[in-house]
């Protein structure tokens, strides 16, 4: 017999009560990789849609919290392009809005520059690029036009105007692909932020030391000054930098993080209830235990070992459900392309972590009083 | 070590219990050689469970010493692992773990002694056998009778073969059969192994099948002797 067999019987002594604590650390593991896992999916895809397209410096207005709220004038677009070891850059306009008609709420529309090199990289599937003449005209992602039923060619209503389709581009990326983009000047007019932009998409040099060149630039651009000498109000930081520390981002992983926690609580409150009843039931064979020579280290290994073992099974279990849940939430017309289906290793890695933290927590108090129980005491115990 | 050195030997032993101001032991003083097969008898009361305890580190004295192969248990580091390997402990309510096969509760005590798996089960299969019980190694003990139970906690007692077995009333939950087979094995085992048996016992028909009897009343060591001979 090995130890773990010890453990594993101990623990089917009592199955009803080992899967309820299970099922309870389950549903902890499960509510912290699906929501983890759905925030981190965010943030990824946002990372994606900005290296995708070749962006390595965004800039934003400075001292603003809420990115959507930046507002740049569009001529600052030359200053930065001057810049030594500025490649390329765009302004772009992005705005949320909705198509109630087909319950879609929070789509993103994108205004760009017609030869932004922001639209190079976008393959279309049907139809054609957008034209510096384009008046009305509006290039639909294949999710956006797949749930609003449309095709190039069609006519699509944002803000209360008429659109042509001119295009539907096929992006690797969800979040872009559940998207629309029109040309800056027609986005500008539709929003009446002539002349504005809310940020600005800088390529830096292709270099050995990029992430070097990156750093360099964007402190070159924040200190930017006007005619008058004045430093412009510009905030320049690396894709990576941007995406981390945008406000939406913060807020979903925030939610996501106090949720878990308050899972987590429950679970290991769940785990040491199991585990203080266990000890008590067991005081008897304890005693015995200590009696015939176990050790209290022992004895705290084979509670703590019953508890994370049940934190192993909950946290299996909880993977499970978590990962099924999201791929069927990312199937539901009404959140399709907000949510990726693919939850990432390292967000199930995490989970595991914190089913170890909870059999600890859960564990630690009832270990340690089952391994100070004194042999005679325990074995008078009824 | 001189050979005629004492296995035990207690000196002043007194044992009060705080709660209750109770003194469950005074003032005893005893010595028990290697190999001998000792009952201590007593009515309820008269601290014989308290004295095995004490023999046995299970319970700290209030006063007096343990001396164990002329070793001071007051001053031994390890208390665990002396009852791992020096002691043998078999119980009246046997204790066996309900969840463990007999050949699985055997070798609980092995887990101290540091053996490979293979090792252990290798014993417990030996052991088994030794207490006739080799048919019933993947039982349960809820599908063992009483007595076959108590032969269960037996090996599990002789697990880590130790010198000294200490049983507290073994034959107190069992019918007159299966406490002849009891005592047969424990004189089996004394007779062949040279085991040292400390048993407690409340009946003069089992403590007449030691070598030594220790009586005790109040407390206190009211005479030591008689038995058969060894």
């Amino acid at each position: 017999m090995h130890f773990g067999t010890l453990i594993v019987k101990n623990l089917l002594r009592r199955p009803v009560r080992s899967l309820l604590t299970a099922t309870g650390v389950a549903l902890a593991v499960g509510a912290v990789i699906a929501l983890l896992g759905m925030a981190r999916g965010f943030e990824d895809s946002l990372l994606q849609v900005l290296q995708g397209h070749g962006v390595d410096i965004v800039v934003t207005r400075a001292g603003k919290t809420d990115r959507m709220t930046s507002v740049l004038d569009q001529r600052w677009e030359r200053l930065i392009a001057n810049i030594d070891g500025v490649e390329r850059v765009a302004g772009a306009l992005m705005d949320v809005v909705d198509f109630r008609d087909a319950n879609l709420i929070g789509v993103f529309i994108q205004g760009w520059p017609t030869d932004s090199f922001l639209l190079a990289q976008l393959p279309l599937r049907s139809g054609r690029p957008l034209r510096p003449d384009d008046r009305q005209c509006v290039l639909l992602g294949s999710k956006l036009a797949e749930i609003l039923q449309k095709t190039t060619g069609d006519m699509v209503e944002i803000e209360m105007q008429p659109f042509r389709v001119v295009g539907v581009y096929e992006s690797y990326n969800l979040y872009e692909n559940r998207s629309a983009i029109m040309p800056l000047e027609e986005f500008q007019r539709l929003m009446d932020r002539q002349g504005q932009v809310m940020a600005f998409h800088v390529m830096v040099h292709q270099a050995h030391h990029k992430s070097s060149l990156v750093e360099a630039v964007c402190r070159r651009i924040e200190s930017l000054t006007d005619e008058h000498g004045r430093r412009l109000p510009l905030e320049a930081r690396p894709a990576y930098d941007y995406v981390k520390s945008t406000l939406q981002i913060r807020q979903v992983q925030a939610m996501a993080w106090v949720t878990s926690v308050i899972a987590m609580v429950i679970g290991a409150v769940g785990m040491l209830n199991t585990m203080i009843m266990s000890v008590f039931e067991r005081t008897h064979e304890i005693g015995i235990l200590r009696a015939i020579g176990w050790r209290k280290g022992r004895i705290v290994r084979m509670i703590l070992g019953e508890s994370l073992l049940l934190c192993l099974v909950g946290a299996t279990l909880g993977a499970i459900v978590a990962v099924a849940g999201v791929y069927w939430l990312s199937t539901l017309p009404a959140v399709a392309g907000l949510i990726q289906g693919q939850i990432s290793p390292v967000v199930i890695g995490q989970g595991y972590a914190i089913a170890v933290l909870v059999g600890l927590a859960g564990g630690l108090y009832p270990a340690w009083r089952g391994a100070r129980l004194s042999p005679t005491e325990a074995i008078r115990h009824e | 070590m001189s050979d005629r050195q004492p296995l035990f030997r207690t000196i002043n032993l007194t044992k009060l219990y705080s709660d209750g101001n109770v003194t469950a032991l005074v003032d005893a003083n005893l010595e028990i050689p290697q190999g001998q097969f000792v009952a201590i008898m007593g009515p309820s009361g008269s601290g014989k469970s308290t004295l095995l305890n004490l023999l046995g580190a299970l319970d700290r004295p209030s006063s007096g010493e343990v001396f164990f192969q002329g070793h001071s248990l007051s001053k031994m580091r390890d208390l665990d692992q002396f009852r791992a390997c020096q002691l043998g402990f078999v119980f009246q309510s046997f204790y066996l773990l309900p969840t463990l096969t007999a050949a699985e509760n055997v070798q609980v005590p092995m887990f101290e002694a540091g053996l490979r798996a293979a090792e252990r089960v290798r014993r417990a299969t030996e052991l088994l056998e030794l207490v006739g019980l080799s048919h019933r190694a993947g039982h349960l003990p809820r599908q063992l009778s009483v007595g076959e139970r108590q032969r269960v906690a037996i090996a599990r007692a002789l697990a880590n073969r130790p010198p000294v077995l200490l049983a507290d009333e073994p034959t107190g939950n069992l019918d007159s059969q299966n406490t002849a087979q009891v005592l047969a094995l424990f004189e089996e085992l004394h007779r062949r192994q040279q085991l040292t048996i400390i048993l407690v016992t409340h009946s003069s028909e089992v403590a007449e099948r030691a070598e030594r009897i220790i009586r005790l009343r109040d407390g206190r060591v009211i005479a030591d002797g008689g038995g058969q001979p060894g």
